[in-house]
């Protein structure tokens, strides 16, 4: 017996979880229950029974075509979206695609969103203490040269001249030795540093290797993650009352920010759903994939599409274990029936490798059956019926 | 390495026993095939997990309280 916390007598519990319904719709009926507290186990059975009623009357009809409604009920707000590519996210000055070229994006499942965000959590005192959320924020912000000095170059003498600014360097916890070792490495140069002076150049006298050692040196990412150009930080008010700060990067390298002390890997998501496949498994992607076309939609005003849509489409993009694209290099693309995949695109490949293969179609979907005529195998398309009384002696020879 | 399976994102998986699984197929009248699939080197598998097992799954569901689906291991 399930526990319910309710205030309502047994009878009642009893006529109310004999019903078909799920666990939320029998939360709702004892909560109605529960403001009527003159109502007989009479009333409530009744009231059960029409909710249930009501609740096997919605449910999806055997047969109906759920890919083709969710496609018109996803399809036809989509009409009503931007189509500007850049937008504020609203949140956290950090520019992020939305509207159509974002579900574009997500159905296509495009390797690399167009612009690459992460909303990155942290955990306990880095959480609630500035110094220690920016000491996170550090190890996730890629920092090139420029950001933590002036770099110079001596013609005369044929050398690069790097001043570095103390106060950065302590900020970002980076010694002005770890910065020439850096150098040293990515360039194959030989430095000398002095204090916060560090000077290089390059072996032979030479103008044009001196311009390209100041060019890689630009590069260079002395610390935090290379693919992440910006992160801000934002002091929010989480569900619970209580404040905590909340950092959002411009660029994302998921499975490099779990790793990170300090961020809370259980909270923590980005917006590539491959990043999250890869590093969360199939189950994440298709949550993700639900959360951002929903969000998508939302953003936009259009959060009356019923959610069991975008799972449909979240459900059959994950199908295989891996994530696949709706579309011809997709779903479209991998259909058993050829008439279908030439209906599609690229009509006469199709029909030609089908041709060389010996391809055979069997008719049994929608697209196959209009082009030849045929009742499609959909609602009462795929019922037979057949008037008369069956006698029950030939029963058996009938069919 | 970070234990995926504590992300708020991955629901639980675990590998289900071979009568429990018949069970389920009569139920739905399908094939252990018909399944939708997980690879095996999906990062929220269990660790006992083996090709050709299938994977409980328990999502908190957005329309009831608690969907259970299945899924195939494949390579």
């Amino acid at each position: 017996m399930t526990e319910v916390e309710y205030d309502v007598d047994d009878d009642t519990i009893a006529v109310v979880e004999d019903t078909d319904l799920p666990r939320r719709l029998k939360n709702e009926v004892y909560e109605e229950l529960e403001t009527r507290p003159d109502a007989t186990v009479e009333d409530a059975d009744e009231l059960a029974k029409a909710v249930e009623t009501r609740y096997v009357d919605t449910r999806v009809d055997p047969l109906d075509p759920v890919g083709t409604v969710s496609a018109q009920s996803i399809g036809e707000p989509g009409t009503q979206l931007t189509m500007n590519t850049f937008h504020y996210a609203g949140v956290a000055e950090i520019d992020v695609t939305q509207g159509l070229p974002r579900l574009i994006e997500l159905v296509d499942a495009r390797k690399t969103p167009d612009t690459p965000m992460m909303t990155v959590h942290l955990e306990d005192e880095y959480a609630t203490e500035r110094e220690r959320a920016h000491e996170v924020v550090w190890n996730i912000e890629a920092t090139k040269i420029l950001a933590l000095g002036d770099v110079s170059t001596n013609v005369a003498d044929m050398r690069v001249q790097i001043s570095l600014n103390r106060d950065t360097l302590e900020e970002r916890m980076i010694t002005p030795e770890e910065v020439a070792e850096i150098i040293e490495d990515e360039l194959g140069v030989s430095t000398v540093q002095q204090g916060t002076e560090i000077q290089f150049g390059p072996e032979e006298p030479s103008y044009r290797d001196l311009l390209q050692l100041v060019e890689e040196l630009r590069d260079i990412t002395f610390k935090g993650i290379e693919d992440i150009s910006r992160v801000v930080i934002r002091r929010e008010e989480m569900d619970d009352g209580s404040e905590e700060f909340v950092l959002y990067t411009e660029g994302s390298a998921f499975g490099d920010v779990l790793e990170i002390e300090g961020v809370d890997a259980s909270r923590t998501t980005c917006n590539n759903i491959h990043e999250i496949h890869r590093n969360l498994g199939i189950e994440a992607a298709r949550e993700a994939i639900i959360e951002e076309t929903n969000n998508t939609l939302a953003e936009q005003g259009l959060d009356d599409v019923n959610v069991r849509h975008l799972m449909l489409v979240a459900d059959i993009m994950t199908n295989n274990g891996e994530i696949e694209s709706i579309g011809r290099h997709g779903i479209s693309g991998s259909k058993d029936s050829v008439l279908a995949r030439a209906a599609f695109e690229v009509t006469v490949n199709h029909l030609l490798n089908a041709a060389i293969h010996g391809e055979v179609d069997t008719l049994q979907g929608v697209t196959e059956n209009v082009i030849v005529g045929k009742p499609i195998k959909l609602g009462t398309g795929d019922v037979d019926l057949r008037m008369g009384s069956i006698d029950s002696s030939s029963e058996s020879q009938a069919d | 390495m970070v234990d995926v399976s504590q992300h708020e994102l991955v629901p639980e998986h675990t590998v289900l026993e071979e009568e429990t699984l018949e069970e389920v197929l009569t139920e739905y009248d399908i094939d252990r095939t018909d399944l939708p699939k997980i690879k095996r080197n999906d990062p929220a598998l269990p660790d006992d997990a083996a090709v050709g097992n299938v994977i409980k799954i328990v999502r908190d569901s957005r329309t009831t309280d608690q969907a259970v689906v299945y899924r195939l291991v494949v390579e």
